[in-house]
């Protein structure tokens, strides 16, 4: 009886939708039809390939919306015969949540972009499918899974952007991060919030690293810089605006995005603290895929040279790739003093560190 | 109402209501709490919640009143005063409701924040909205409108003829107001409180963006779900927001009473209301005017930024943004999101009419409990009715089920309380003798609730109707577990582009949003004009 109602009610509401949109289109609505899908006649001419790799791939994508649109137009340049949908959602914790929901009929055939930490649960959830491209061989160990559940293929350094117009209110761009402690920074420092963003995350695991894991020690330092902190942001670009408006003096956030704000002329200035962490931007194929060969074709693609190339490009990040350069103005991984950075340790303590942090400062 | 058993018609619709209720508003929130995983109960144990559970009924306590009371004067003034610019006034009321996510607190930020164009640009302080008073401050303007259109809609319906009455028997202006039309007003009133409380409750955007350290309930939900992947916990707090939700709702039923609002009976009327003394009529028009110049400053900068390459550092002229936002994907999402809000509001607010006929109007059992179950969804935070919708209707057999409709069902039943409260409070204020003449000439009780009451009832469908569509094309949390590339909407899309920092075009898509949306809303009451009544709360 219950699917009964259902269905009638579905006639019921189609009916509405064909008659409001028909209304919309009388009144001259200003919208388009979406673009048609991709021609795949031109698989033709991919005579490099031996056998053309062709199928459908849905693509929920974190990745920024100006990366998206070039990079995915240049896989269809090397895959002609693969369609791609893609989702954007620049959000990786609600994709991640997205997968976990769907898992009784999976719409997604890969999730890429946003932190490994947000992939390697979704494999320990038996929800990923696990698979060692060719092309990883090369790759260091500590930028891909043990069990190929996800592999990374991008990079981004933990920085700090400061509005030079307001510097002088505080003692200066913070060496290290111990600066952040001085109590001239009260009320003038902002932090991307550790339990919503990846980043507020992976900025208070790099302060346990810095103490060699003494948790007493970094919980210590988090509650001293929370005496100074104005705000935590519920996304990490957000802070960034807030920064460039001269809201707040300073905030910890990603290079790459710290130079993209720097070069629309913002009063602005990006500085790497030592010790500072880093992100593995990682890829994954979900299990229970119906196209695993095109799955797997855009996991290899990922990771050659020329999709390095374009996402530093497109986005500032570096590439987990050795003979990738990195952007202009931005600091190579190997240039900066890195914190001892444990990926898999930060990644299965999650939840716990943050109930650490939470009850710490009293949130 | 004559004996279900008498009325097959009656029945089947309150069968139909009862399943779809059922269906789309109690199973999706049960699926969510059954999420395997223990840590519902040890979230309660651990007591990690009342920090942000004291938070929240401080910030309920202050935004509802100030709140409500401003939606009094507002719809007070738009009802009794002869006051000018009405029209631009009726506007105003409704713009606060179309705020798309994360643009418009942005935009308080820019205006009133620790460098604000305003707090500091003009006045050179550097006071901040961060924090308890700019949440309090932000949800008043934001909630007020729910207060107004509720209030507005049972003021216009009362009858002037008592309030001449008083004046006849000597009564003054004050003492009209004191005995009788603030005692009249009283089930608008409870709705606007009792609405207006849970959307605070509910609301996650403005303390989100300007809470500074401050953590409310929906706050903690929602880094819950996305900082610990932690479904159960998450519905634990949104199982404390139903709690609440509750104790309000009986608090309301207490306060009503069993007393009779009637003012709307069998005998005619068309005697005009008591003039409002002029002193009273230049303050209602200056308080109105003073928050309006708020509200237009906000929106004024969405606009301005919106025609500039960044605005405030780089505020040059430019139409890049608007050509942007119209093409490719984006005039998909824009049509979208109106053929969504369009069909959700319509389709909700229908739905309400028949579903607070059913439990005003009905003598049987159980109304209560199905009363309470339409009020429930305003206390739901949007992201657990979207992951509620994910985890029931994501199921293979489902797959034939195009995710534009289901989209479109998550908006009707997740709005449906306002419509719903503004149909229970209209059918209060009408006398059971108008529907009884129609049955007992013969009609059944279906053909008097359409021939006499609904005609009655255009101010409430209005209501319905306005409040569905405007939180249909403003939520992004519903949306965000649901939509695919096909059905994506407006608040998708504005949110992608505040995450690429591309604050122009993010402007430029919420300006969009808010002028088609305004634009299909005026169409809509041309269009009905005539048909129903619409002017319930114009008078």
């Amino acid at each position: 009886m219950v699917i009964k109602t259902d269905r009638s009610y579905d006639r019921r509401t189609f009916l509405k939708l064909a008659g409001a949109t028909a209304a919309i289109a009388a009144c001259g609505g200003a919208a388009t039809a979406p673009s048609a899908a991709p021609t795949a006649s031109t698989a033709a001419s991919a005579a490099a390939t031996a056998k053309p790799v062709t199928g459908t791939l849905s693509v929920y994508s974190a990745l920024n919306e100006s990366t998206n649109n070039d990079f995915f137009a240049a896989f269809k340049k090397a895959y002609p015969g693969v369609t791609i949908n893609v989702l954007p959602l620049a959000a990786a914790g609600e994709l991640q949540t997205r997968i976990e929901t769907e898992k009784a009929s999976p719409k997604a055939d890969i999730f890429i972009g946003g932190s490994s930490e947000f992939h390697d649960p979704l494999g320990k959830e038996g929800l990923l499918e696990q698979y060692n491209s060719p092309n990883a061989k090369d790759i260091d160990p500590k930028f891909k899974d043990a069990n190929g559940y996800w592999v990374g293929w991008y990079t981004g350094i933990f920085g700090f952007i400061s509005n030079n117009s307001r510097l002088s209110e505080v003692p200066g761009k913070p060496a290290t991060w111990d600066d952040l402690l001085d109590p001239k920074w009260k009320g003038k420092l902002i932090l991307p919030d550790p339990v919503k963003t990846g980043g507020g995350y992976i900025f208070m695991a790099t302060q346990i690293f810095r103490f060699n894991k003494d948790e007493a020690k970094a919980m210590d330092f988090m509650k001293k810089i929370h005496a100074n902190i104005a705000q935590y942001v519920p996304t990490s670009p957000g802070a960034l605006t807030l920064i460039d408006q001269g809201q707040f003096v300073g905030c910890p956030n990603w290079a790459h995005d710290i130079l993209t704000e720097k070069s629309k002329n913002n009063p602005i200035d990006l500085n790497i603290p030592t010790d500072t962490g880093f992100e593995v931007g990682a890829i994954s194929i979900i299990k229970g895929t119906k196209s695993l060969d095109a799955a797997k074709a855009l996991v290899d693609w990922s990771l050659t040279k020329e999709a390095g190339d374009l996402n530093v490009k497109l986005s500032n990040r570096g590439s987990t790739r050795a003979d990738v350069a990195p952007a202009p103005g931005s600091p190579k991984l190997s240039d900066v003093k890195l914190v001892n950075y444990d990926r898999q340790w930060a990644t299965d303590n999650k939840a716990r560190i943050l109930k650490l942090w939470q009850t710490t400062v009293g949130l | 109402m004559r004996s279900l058993q008498r009325e097959p018609g009656v029945l089947l619709a309150l069968l139909a209501v009862i399943v779809l209720v059922a269906v789309f508003i109690v199973y999706p929130q049960v699926r969510v709490i059954l999420t395997p995983g223990d840590t519902y109960v040890e979230f309660f144990t651990g007591g990690t919640w009342r920090n942000s559970l004291i938070h929240s009924l401080e910030v309920m306590a202050l935004s509802t009143t100030t709140a409500v009371a401003l939606g009094f004067v507002y719809a007070y003034a738009m009802v009794y005063t002869d006051m000018h610019w009405k029209p631009f006034f009726r506007l105003i009321g409704i713009l606060p409701l179309l705020s798309p996510p994360f643009v418009v607190a942005a935009s308080y930020v820019i205006l009133f924040g620790p460098r604000g164009v305003i707090t500091y640009g003009v006045f050179g302080q550097t006071i901040s909205v961060f924090g308890l008073a700019g949440i309090w401050g932000v949800q008043t303007i934001a909630f007020f409108p729910f207060a107004y259109q509720l209030i507005a809609d049972v003021l216009s319906r009362s009858d002037p003829r008592m309030e001449q009455a008083a004046r006849n028997l000597g009564a003054g202006s004050w003492g009209v107001f004191r005995t009788v039309t603030l005692p009249l007003s009283r089930p608008g009133l409870g709705a606007a409180i009792l609405t207006t409380a849970i959307y605070v409750l509910e609301d996650f955007g403005n303390p989100a963006l300007i809470g500074g350290t401050f953590t409310v309930l929906p706050t903690q939900a929602y880094g819950l779900i996305s900082g610990f992947g932690d479904l159960p916990g998450a519905a634990a707090v949104s199982t404390i927001l139903l709690v609440l939700a509750l104790v309000l709702y009986f608090a309301k039923v207490r306060l009503d009473g069993p007393r009779s609002f009637v003012t709307v009976s069998g005998r005619a009327s068309s005697m005009p209301r008591p003039p409002v003394p002029a002193k009273v009529s230049w303050a209602c028009f200056a308080s109105c005017l003073a928050l309006a110049g708020i509200i237009t400053l906000v929106y004024g900068s969405l606009l301005v930024s919106a025609l500039s390459v960044a605005f405030p550092g780089n505020p040059t002229p430019t139409l890049a943004n608007f050509e942007y936002i119209f093409s490719g994907p984006n005039g998909t999402a824009l049509q979208n999101t109106l053929v969504f809000g369009l069909t959700a509001a319509a389709l909700s607010s229908l739905l309400a009419l028949v579903a607070g006929w059913l439990t005003e109007r009905g003598r049987w059992r159980g109304r209560r409990a199905l009363d309470l179950l339409l009020i429930m969804p305003a206390a739901i935070p949007g992201l657990f009715f979207g992951i509620g919708y994910a985890l029931a209707f994501n199921e293979p057999w489902l797959d034939w089920l195009d995710r534009g409709v289901l989209i479109i069902i998550s908006m009707i039943f997740w709005n449906i309380p306002v419509g719903y409260q503004a149909a229970v409070s209209g059918l209060r204020q009408i006398d059971r003798s108008m529907d009884e003449a129609a049955t007992s000439l013969g009609a059944s009780s279906l053909r008097g609730f359409r021939d006499v009451l609904v005609p009655m009832l255009g101010g409430s469908i209005r209501v319905g109707f306005v409040t569905t569509f405007v939180r249909a094309v403003t939520t992004l949390s519903v949306v965000i577990f649901l939509f695919t590339s096909s059905s994506t909407v407006a608040t998708i899309r504005i949110f992608q582009l505040v995450s690429d920092l591309n604050w122009g075009r993010a402007t430029a898509f919420t300006v969009a949003d808010i002028g088609l949306s305004i634009a299909a809303l005026g169409i809509v009451a041309v269009l009905a004009r005539g048909r129903i009544a619409l002017g319930g709360a114009r008078a």
